[in-house]
């Protein structure tokens, strides 16, 4: 049976990088895959978020291509909020699974820096019905902090068992060269920092970020032909949509595209939640790290604060998550995120992961959402 | 950055955005805030126009303290989760009172009020918003 693996992965230090546009990302990304021989690609997936609106560039499959020299090339831009990077892994993914190509470029870019702070709190909800959310003023962070709320409500749990989620994502990225924030932090810290929305605080979200990612797939036919240290399978993707409007679905607090997306990929790849050992989760928001990991089953519901608290999501747990830092501290570059989440598993499934390194990990999965959970991407990766 | 609001659009809406008019599945009852031919849940195409009560009741609510653009001379302000009777609900502005004087529950009114200012195109936009109900019945 025809299968996909990665051969090789490339990721730049999350930061604001004033003096680069996005084409200058590109071409340091793609630069660091200078390793994989040929340099023969049948197709390429450009995913970026923004561009339209903060760079006016849109057609980025063509601009992309050009910019790293390969004019010729079939390429598409692929936009799925903050999971663009995923959609377009999952878009490789089914170009290969399809015969039609060998060898696939997914590169992430996006430079939110170019935002002033109002479009930096105005571009999330681009990814929820506008005429319903962002008219009325209602921001993403709004709606993750009522959402925030109701969760705290229903299992009456105190802050910390979702405000802890930033403290373990700071002290991961402390080890992470390639991460926007490489401080550690404290439970005070985080509920000190100030109120975006009650009772969300600046620390259990993101910020601005630039990045880029690439990975090249190849498909098993190919691989005997192109030069490559260590490579890994891509052995499962998924994706699936929910109702947009979070408040809609049958429990707000139910992240159903995740669950339907992860449990996909999982049975493609043939394993079991227990087998995966490196997670790499979507925590735009504190609270999505909880909803996720009771969506995808790691915890019960209500129950993944404590969990945390013991240490289950961390080095010697059951499964470690976003090993360097994930959204909230390695940082969201929003398009190119779901690349980053890709590329990391790659870096731990070939015992690249420097300090991050998750002894003894063979299989990883990532979960990727757009706005908050209207679409999910799920990817699941066995050592090469 | 582009013009948030646009003429065009504001018209469209209007009658939405001024007295909460909407179009209801005559299969499920699901609500769409724009005409349409197939239902959102059902996808059953028997579908006509209705409007929502002009009042709700409050799940829950939050302050935006970092306004998006066009709202920047607005912050802080309170937005709330809404539930009409029929079970439909929508997230709003949330006027005329404290943050202190809401609790889940809080009997709503609907009003129209300036939504906001595009500064770029200098649209002001108005819409729905909801405050504690003052005027009696339903
Ligand atoms: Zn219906």
């Amino acid at each position: 049976m025809r299968k996909v693996y990665i051969v090789g992965a490339s990721l730049l230090k999350v930061d604001e990088q004033w003096g680069h546009s996005i084409d200058s990302l590109v071409s340091q990304v793609v630069d660091g895959l200078a390793e994989v021989r040929p340099w023969k690609i049948d197709s390429i997936y450009v995913a970026n978020a923004l561009g339209e609106i903060l760079q006016n560039q849109a057609n980025l499959g063509a601009i992309v291509a050009e910019d790293i020299g390969l004019a010729g090339v079939p390429a598409l831009r692929v936009e799925a909020g903050g999971a663009s990077g995923a959609a377009a892994l999952v878009s490789g993914y089914q170009a290969i699974l399809s015969g039609l190509a060998d060898t696939v470029l997914v590169i992430g870019v996006e430079k939110l820096s170019d935002a002033t702070p109002e479009e930096a709190v105005f571009l999330p909800s681009l990814s929820e019905r506008y005429d319903l959310v962002g008219f009325q003023g209602v921001t993403e962070s709004a709606l993750a902090a009522m959402m925030y709320r109701m969760y705290l409500e229903r299992y009456e749990l105190p802050q910390e068992m979702v405000a802890q989620f930033p403290v373990i994502m700071h002290e991961h990225a402390s080890r992470a060269p390639h991460a926007q924030y490489q401080f550690k932090t404290t439970l005070d810290n985080v509920l000190s920092s100030p109120v975006v929305s009650p009772p969300l605080r600046r620390l259990e979200t993101t910020a601005p970020a630039d990045g880029a990612a690439a990975l090249i797939l190849s498909s098993s036919d190919a691989l005997p032909t192109i030069q490559h240290e260590q490579v890994v399978e891509l052995a499962g993707a998924a994706s699936s949509t929910d109702i947009v409007f979070p408040f809609d679905r049958e429990d707000p607090l139910k992240l159903s595209a995740a669950t339907r997306a992860f449990f996909e990929a999982l049975a493609r790849a043939g394993l079991s939640r227990e087998q995966v050992k490196v997670l790499e989760i979507h925590d735009s928001y504190s609270i999505l790290a909880n909803l996720i990991l009771e969506s995808i089953g790691y915890s019960e519901e209500g129950a993944s604060g404590v969990d945390a608290k013991n240490g289950m999501f961390d080095y010697g747990g059951k499964v470690v998550i976003n090993a360097f830092g994930g959204l909230k501290a390695r940082g969201h570059p929003l398009g190119a995120t779901g690349v980053y989440q890709a590329a990391e598993i790659f870096l731990q499934l070939t015992g690249r992961a420097g300090a991050c390194q998750v002894d003894g990990a063979k299989y990883g999965a990532m979960i990727s959402l757009s706005g908050l959970g209207s679409a999910a991407y799920a990817l699941v990766m066995k050592e090469g | 950055m582009h013009a948030v609001f646009r003429p065009p659009v504001n018209w469209r809406h209007r009658r939405f955005r001024y007295k909460l008019v909407v179009w209801r599945c005559l299969n499920c009852g699901a609500v769409h805030h724009y005409a349409t031919s197939i239902c959102r849940r059902c996808r059953s195409n028997r579908i006509d126009e209705d409007k929502l009560p002009d009042r709700a009741r409050l799940i829950t609510y939050t302050v935006v303290k970092n306004p998006p653009i066009a709202f920047e001379k607005q912050a802080p302000y309170i937005v709330g989760l809404v539930e009409f009777e029929d079970g439909t609900k929508l997230v709003a502005g949330i006027t005329d009172c404290d943050p202190e004087e809401l609790k889940p529950g809080t009997e709503l009114e609907r009003v129209v009020r300036k939504i906001a200012e595009d500064g770029e195109s200098g649209l002001i936009v108005y819409g729905y918003k909801f405050r504690p109900a003052i005027t009696r019945g339903r």
